[in-house]
């Protein structure tokens, strides 16, 4: 018998092939099921359910010992939330975000273009700098700005060492020493997602570019820049989304006149004890900054892509 | 930060994490650090550490009830030690035989645990908060102190914990040196009788400021409004203390519920806000580092400033000022209440009691531990200011729902 011979003188055989690829696309179909299944448990359990947790809290009330009370939903602690009093706190965090996320995307697309063209067998040991600083707890890196820009601290030493100045700056405490520390830690989160952009550009585009003419600065904003603008907009989205709810880093490097809007929430939490009025604020924050995420990519994917 | 960053738990072991409870404690905290406190007591002398075993050794001719003999045979003790026969009752339940303490950070003698262990045989598991809102979120957990015996709440906040439910009442009659309380401390507003709480230390909150800086003798609030002080200056990031300057400035009750007196002190706190640098419980470091010539300032913390600013200055407004104590407590869900009470007892103490506030720089309500305190302290006007002039300060009380509209107001300040 010929194997063709076989095939002709056996046609259930060919369905079961079918039969049995079919069965291993269904198990391959539960074994991805069951791969992905701890995630998504996790996700429900420690983002979804917290949210929900926040949400309802925000609905309630309090009673005199501060324990948070579910008789009568409502939303007037998001009609307190919105009052005028605390538009200066969320401009701040609006603003801090803001300025952090053009300065971190600044210096860090010229870091990550030099990293992807020129770092050449170095690259991995250059990315693990960029990343250095995370070995180190943010809290303690903080402090360490606190060390430097103090009155007596680091900078103030050294220009008035070299006679640049004769009294000491005021650098902690204000509006500049926040966006220092901010941009400072937001700024790797900024440079890997535009690598990753940059160094998967194909370099013959710019090449055709080149050679069509363009010239070096043309071939960039022709070329380089539009092809990585997503990575420009997850550089963006990693720093600004953080950024905006950062607690830290205001309320260790600032003084009296930065308060933002985390700062608020958190006396609420603690001395206020005021759960449901924080989780409002906590939750009419975060719609804020998904409400404005998903017109910013809408923007840039129109412009972008289109 | 501090409460800021209240709540953080390092992982056991991690280095990272105790290096950041280290920085936390040294920068971010309004109590005493390991190494302030090192240095204090290498100022004070060997005198200092050893005064306590001194102290203790001492026995001889001592007001009653007061004195325990922390030397006395140790293990099988089972009366708390220094129970006096005449006030002792049928038969006194034996103590546990161990014991979960929750305070402050250093805020007790170097070798009370030690002494307590030795004359009771308790072993004692001795854990520390860095905040005060952090120790408060985490005994309300489960609403009966989270497997703890004994906290250290701050006076004011020992009313909502007793309506909690979260502290259960003491056994005074396993207390007998509460008779060592000093008179004003008998009968405190926030817990009359002392029927839940014993106090600890007690502090004044005033301001301070660097005198090589500031040459004028400060008398007066005001000076916090001074425009000369713009930017040099610090409040504490502490709603009812610094509400209560703005009441001493306008005359008004720092405990006041009225919404009319609210308006004009956050109207007054409004007009101070440009003047300010930080609000910030960490009042020790900003003036430590220079970062502010005057400073509102709990006067505990100002004996830790002398090392780096010789010349601070401490006063107590002559409008009024707030003062303030931490409590012992034994919690609901004590797993060992007569142990417990023990520990207070034992901390009442006329020698242990000063050897508490001989190591930590903090005044205690103990009236028979005067004697045995040192002379540095005792002399010095800012932790332990002239007793008729404390009678005349304010303690802050438990306003209950009405601490909203102080809430509310000094967000709407922040922001």
């Amino acid at each position: 018998m010929t194997a063709g011979a076989a095939r002709t003188a056996d046609p259930p055989a060919a369905a079961l092939v079918v039969r049995r690829s079919l069965r291993v696309r269904a198990r391959d179909k539960a074994g991805a099921v069951a791969l992905i299944l701890p995630g998504v448990a996790w996700l429900a359990v420690f983002f979804l359910v917290p949210l929900l947790i926040i949400r309802i809290f925000s609905l309630g009330t309090k009673d005199a010992a501060g324990h948070v009370v579910l008789d009568h939903l409502g939303l007037q602690n998001y009609a307190q939330a919105t009052r005028p009093e605390y538009l200066p706190a969320f401009a701040n965090s609006l603003r801090y975000a803001a300025i952090t996320t053009i300065l971190s995307i600044a210096l860090g697309y010229p870091i990550a273009y030099w990293i992807s063209r020129y770092g050449g067998e170095r690259k991995v040991l250059l990315l693990i700098l960029v990343m250095l600083p995370f070995w180190t707890s943010y809290l303690i890196r903080t402090y360490a700005w606190m060390f430097i820009l103090r009155d007596n601290g680091v900078l103030n030493g050294i220009l008035q060492a070299t006679g640049l100045i004769s009294e000491p700056l005021t650098l902690l405490n204000t509006d500049l020493s926040v966006i220092l520390g901010m941009t400072y830690g937001f700024l790797p989160f900024a440079i890997l997602p535009l690598f990753v952009s940059i160094d998967r550009l194909d370099q013959n585009l710019v090449q055709a570019a080149r050679d069509l003419y363009a010239s070096g600065r043309g071939a960039f904003l022709h070329v380089t820049l539009p092809l990585t603008m997503p990575g420009i907009v997850a550089a963006s989205l990693l720093t600004f989304i953080p950024a905006i709810g950062d607690y830290v880093t205001p309320d260790l490097l600032g003084g009296a006149q930065t308060t933002t809007i985390a700062k608020i929430v958190q006396v609420l939490f603690t001395s206020g004890r005021d759960w449901p009025y924080g989780s409002a604020l906590g939750f009419l924050l975060m719609v804020i900054t998904l409400g404005g995420t998903l017109i910013a990519l809408r923007t840039l994917r129109r412009e972008t892509f289109a | 930060m501090n409460d800021r960053i209240a709540g953080r738990s390092a992982a056991p072991g991690s280095v990272p994490d105790d290096l950041e409870l280290a920085f936390l404690r040294a920068l971010a905290e309004r109590r005493i650090s390991r190494r302030q406190l090192l240095e204090t007591a290498a100022r004070l002398g060997p005198v200092a550490a050893i005064a306590p075993i001194l102290a203790a050794c001492g026995g001889g001719a001592t007001p009653q009830p007061s004195v325990a003999a922390p030397s006395v045979a140790p293990t099988t003790a089972s009366v708390p030690p220094s129970v006096t026969p005449s006030v002792e009752p049928t038969p006194v339940p034996s103590p546990e035989a161990e014991l979960n303490v929750y305070n402050w950070d250093a805020y007790i003698g170097e070798d009370t645990v030690a002494k307590f262990t030795a004359a009771t045989g308790i072993k004692v598991h001795y854990d520390k908060f860095e905040t005060a809102e952090g120790m408060l979120a985490k005994i309300r957990t489960d609403g009966k102190g989270a497997g703890f015996d004994i906290c250290y709440p701050t006076s004011v906040d020992v009313p909502a914990l007793v309506s909690e439910g979260v502290v259960q009442p003491l056994k005074l009659d396993l207390i007998p040196n509460a008779a060592n309380l000093g008179t004003q401390w008998q009968n405190p507003g926030y817990d009359p009788g002392n029927k839940n709480s014993m106090p600890y230390m007690w502090w004044t909150t005033g301001f301070c400021w660097d005198g090589d800086k500031i040459k004028e003798d400060l008398t007066s609030w005001e000076s916090l409004w001074n425009p000369a002080y713009k930017g040099k200056l610090e409040m504490l990031d502490d709603i009812r203390e610094t509400f209560a300057v703005a009441a001493f400035r306008l005359g008004l009750d720092p405990n006041t519920k009225s919404e009319a007196d609210l308006d004009r002190m956050a109207q007054l706190l409004e007009e101070q806000k440009p003047l300010v640098r930080t609000y910030t419980t960490a009042d020790i470091d900003v003036m430590n580092q220079h970062q502010v010539h005057i400073a509102h300032a709990w006067s505990g913390d100002v004996y830790q400033m002398y090392d780096d600013v010789p010349n601070v200055k401490y006063v107590i407004p002559s409008e009024g000022a707030v003062r303030g104590s931490d409590t012992m407590v034994v919690l609901s869900g004590a797993p060992h209440p007569i142990a417990a009470n023990a520990w207070i007892n034992f901390n009442l103490d006329a020698k242990i009691s000063a050897g508490n506030t001989n190591f930590i720089g903090y005044m205690g309500p103990n009236a028979a531990a005067m004697e045995f305190i040192n002379k540095e302290i005792l002399e010095d006007p800012t932790v332990n200011p002239d007793i008729a002039l404390l009678d005349k300060l304010v303690e802050l009380l438990d306003l209950g729902p009405d601490l909203d509209k102080y809430t509310q107001r000094w967000n709407a300040l922040r922001a």
